[in-house]
């Protein structure tokens, strides 16, 4: 008789069992999806460990979006466009000069640069004067030195800042 | 991977400090004028020979003439 007892006892338990869905999404599942960021320059940290779902970078490799779980590697970059989108949707762009992007297991990027700064700080006259006086070392005859800085500020600041700035 | 700045005897340090300096004078004014402050250097050395102080020079200029003479020695 008990032994009866103890099987609808437990019949009852896993009909329990059934109807109710089995709920495997927990926390730390749901966090997963996220990277945790750190944008930092020599004098600011642009962005403290903080979680966003996708960071593009203009690696010198060419330009990779990272998410989450990424295969961890270390990326010199080029000067140019960073663009981070953000946990609540929105997207916020950051032109940095040039420095090193090191993505770490467990979804942990750290971004290090000399200057960054946002796309709105930018003044498209001094881009242009800055262009047009990098041109005009880069053309004329001034020592092998000079030419060839010239040449770097125009390439870093020529495609990435007059498409983003004007 | 051939870089242009390797390829004219700069430093990957130089080449950093001179894409930083054409970003901080491409801001707007008062950014700028706040971020160019961090751009200067003003390291000077001397060297000293037979217990006499040899002359006073900037570090920024004599690594630059140290670069360049690379430059030339590594093209020839």
């Amino acid at each position: 008789m008990s032994a009866l007892r103890l099987s609808r006892a437990a019949l009852r338990a896993r009909t329990a069992a059934a109807l109710k869905p089995i709920q495997r999404r927990g926390y730390a599942e749901a966090v997963s999806d996220k990277i945790k960021l750190s944008l930092a320059l020599p004098h600011q940290a642009i962005y403290h460990s903080q979680d966003v779902v996708q960071v593009n970078l203009p690696a010198e490799s060419g330009e990779m979006g990272i998410l989450a779980q990424h295969v961890p590697s270390i990326e010199q970059l080029k000067p140019g466009l960073v663009e981070i989108i953000e946990e609540s949707g929105g997207n916020k762009q950051f032109f940095l000069s040039g420095g090193f992007a090191v993505v770490q297991p467990n979804s942990v990027l750290s971004i290090n640069a000399v200057e960054g700064f946002p796309l709105e700080e930018f003044s498209e006259e001094a881009v242009k004067s800055q262009i047009s006086e990098a041109q005009k070392i880069a053309s004329g005859s001034g020592s092998e030195q000079d030419i060839a800085e010239a040449k770097i500020e125009l390439e870093v600041i020529k495609p990435p800042l007059r498409g983003g700035v004007g | 991977m051939a870089f242009a700045w390797k390829a004219a005897g700069l430093t990957y340090n130089r080449y950093l400090a001179i894409a930083a300096r054409v970003v901080r004078r491409s801001l707007k004014e008062g950014p700028r004028l706040q971020a160019e402050r961090r751009g200067e250097m003003d390291l000077r050395f001397a060297k000293w020979q037979n217990g006499k102080q040899g002359e006073n020079k900037s570090l920024g200029a004599a690594n630059a003439d140290a670069m360049a003479e690379l430059a030339t020695q590594e093209a020839k």
